[in-house]
């Protein structure tokens, strides 16, 4: 939909975006040999990439070793351009960007949310799948739940496979352990699964969820997604926010993307905005030191400081290569208007860039842990 | 809620045990390691998931009957088609070409269901939905599962009648148990070994139909019965079915309450048993 509409208004400096759509299946492996195939045989002027962590991980260092641009575009894992302890050189990688925030910001904004509704809160959980994502998803929720809540228990944590079937036995585990609240960075058709497979069983009855990016689940599941949960948006990507009168961008990408696809857009939405137009806007910041077409390492020296509007609100680059985003949070609820639930637009929660996101060249962890009381 | 992880084993249990089942009557009756059997089990779950969200708004018994007959039905004639042109050549061939093969058609058929479903998920949950929820000693559970468990059952006892009550099925125990003298005895050996792999076959797509009200239809949704069939089977035995049964149980139960008293050790457990099940007792619990 973008790359017809930047062609529709000229290109790219006048060169039409011939965008190539591959598959992320087939491993880890798969991934690494594909990206070589396009930047080396193919010679792709830049790769947008990757919901899953694990493929991230996998190809970024290709980008130096290869000299090809890549953009993560969505997954998460914070890891991915952190050093191994802090302070860490940056950027870790001269051709390897990432055009939205890490999991860092959803997971902390959880907690800050938590903190803020739920402030006498003992006991948590947490479902989340066993590989990076979920691995780093918990790693720092828990340890920024530890710092602001002190004395928070975590009386269980589970971890079923990426593409698990059946939670009953994992969901039976969470209620026998009584949590006031469950975190959970489940996504894709396991967010789904888990989610109806939790109202068969009751799991919401007594137990409150906090999804790090289940911003799109409420419309997927549909009216009988339980309200009162809190609910994160990878940033502040959400087809209500900022409200379509204060921001045109969001109410004409909304409209468009509900015109062609039937449906309201979710954070991968928006994060494949981001991913395209950085793109974009790179290539024409360095074309007018560059004078031409600009070479990868002009294209890449643009991208930092690279700041530009999305309609989720202003995106910025840091000299890390990492995107600076806002977090959004809200809590579910059901109105009128939308045959699922919403996010209360009485009560949703930006937290800032500086709240969840650590300082340059500070790992995650080692930022949190480093809050005082 | 001692109960419900009870109610869990058995649920999951009830599943592996129809994959496993399918498995098993190939591998026995025809001596063939079907790595396709995880593809029969897709094509079962896409064509019900298909039917369901295309009927729309029904009375959950015709969704139900719809899906389960429906994968079913196009499970046993994609295996009618892959034993006719192409398994039947692999009888008298080494283990390694079976396996090279059926993984083949495994991809084969991971590709065709691309080609015809696309590559996005069906969410068919439609029965799951309308069973809603029974209490049981004070907790709700969904009647769905209790759904699965009953299909299951009448499925277990079904075949075994068939096996041992019937000529055809006795005829078939007869060829697992001794080839060359079924041969020499005159018996269809060929006609019924084609009838063994499309029964195995549609016991697999009728376990991908039952399972998915309860999980959408995604690319590689076989993967996982089939690696979970081998570690049944490779607990109860090549071939029986009764080790289908007993091993499906001991995964059941191990996983449901593992995951309760232990979760870090969900996914090296299962294999953990089938290791020791190889130590001690390498052709499985009832295996010949």
């Amino acid at each position: 939909m973008l790359a017809e509409k930047i062609n529709a208004e000229g290109g790219i400096l006048g060169r039409k975006i011939d965008l190539q759509s591959k598959d992320e299946a087939g491993g880890v492996d798969a991934q690494v040999k594909l990206a070589r195939k396009l930047i080396m045989e193919d010679k792709v002027d830049v790769i947008l990439g990757y919901v899953s962590s694990a493929s991230c991980l996998a190809v970024l260092p290709l980008a130096d070793e290869l000299g090809g641009l890549i953009y993560a575009y969505d997954c998460g894992t914070h890891e991915l351009m952190e050093g191994k302890s802090s302070p860490y050189k940056v950027p870790k990688f001269q051709l390897g960007f990432r055009t939205s925030a890490h999991l860092g910001i959803d997971n902390i904004g959880l907690a800050r949310m938590i903190k803020k509704h739920m402030p006498k809160v003992k006991k948590i959980a947490g479902i989340n799948q066993d590989y990076a994502w979920g691995r780093d998803s918990w790693e720092i929720f828990e340890a920024a739940m530890k710092k602001l809540v002190p004395g928070v228990e975590v009386v269980k944590t589970v971890w079923p496979p990426l593409g698990n079937t059946d939670f009953t036995a994992h969901i039976s585990a969470l209620m026998g352990a009584a949590p006031e609240v469950i975190h959970t960075s489940l996504w894709g058709g396991d967010a789904v699964t888990f989610t109806k497979q939790a109202m068969g069983m009751g799991l919401f009855k007594n137990i409150k969820t906090a999804w790090s990016r289940g911003e799109p689940y409420p419309q997927e599941i549909g009216k009988d997604f339980p309200e009162e949960q809190f609910v994160c948006c990878a940033g502040t990507h959400y087809f209500l926010y900022p409200p379509q009168d204060k921001n045109p961008l969001n109410k004409w990408f909304v409209a468009e993307y509900k015109k062609r696809y039937g449906k309201y857009p979710t954070y991968p939405c928006y994060h494949a905005y981001q991913a395209i137009y950085s793109y974009k806007n790179a290539v024409e910041k360095a074309a007018k030191t560059a004078g031409g077409w600009p070479s990868a390492d002009e294209i890449a020296k643009a991208m930092n400081g690279l700041s530009f509007p999305t309609p989720s609100g202003t995106l910025t680059f840091r000299e890390d290569h990492n995107a600076i985003e806002d977090v959004l949070v809200g809590i579910t609820k059901m109105t009128p208007q939308y045959p699922f639930p919403i996010l209360d637009p009485k009560r949703l929660e930006v937290f800032p860039a500086k709240d969840v996101i650590a300082p340059v060249g500070t790992r995650t962890v080692d930022w949190i842990n480093s809050w005082k009381a | 809620m001692w109960v419900v992880y009870l109610l869990n084993s058995l649920y999951f249990a009830a599943l592996l045990f129809l994959i496993s089942l399918g498995l098993n009557i190939i591998l026995g009756v025809m001596g063939v390691l079907n790595l396709a059997h995880g593809g029969l089990y897709a094509i079962g779950a896409y064509m019900a998931a298909w039917l369901i969200i295309g009927l729309g708004t029904q009375t959950p018994a015709l969704l139900i009957v719809t899906g389960l007959a429906g994968g079913l039905v196009l499970a046993g004639i994609v295996g009618w088609v892959l034993e006719r042109s192409l398994i039947r050549a692999m009888y008298t061939r080494a283990l390694e070409y079976q396996l090279l093969l059926t993984f083949g058609v495994l991809l084969l058929l991971e590709d065709l269901i691309k080609m015809v479903w696309g590559g996005q998920a069906y969410y068919a949950s439609a029965p799951f939905d309308l069973l809603g929820n029974v209490a049981i000693a004070g907790h709700v559970y969904p009647v769905y599962f209790l759904l699965v468990m009953a299909v299951t059952l009448v499925t277990g006892i079904s075949i075994w009648l068939f096996m041992t009550r019937t000529r055809l099925g006795i005829m078939m125990r007869a060829i697992s148990l001794d080839r060359e003298m079924a041969i020499g005895l005159g018996l269809p050996v060929s006609r019924i070994s084609n009838l063994a792999f499309v029964l195995g076959s549609a016991i697999a797509g009728l376990a991908g139909a039952l399972v998915v009200p309860t999980t959408p239809a995604l690319l590689g949704i076989g993967m996982e019965p089939l690696i979970l069939s081998f570690i049944v089977v490779v607990i109860g035995g090549l071939g029986s079915l009764t080790g289908a049964l007993v091993g499906a149980l001991i995964v059941g139960l191990t996983r449901s309450f593992g995951i309760a008293l232990f979760p870090e050790i969900e996914l090296p457990l299962l294999f953990l048993i089938a290791g020791i099940i190889l130590v001690i007792k390498p052709e499985g619990l009832f295996g010949r």
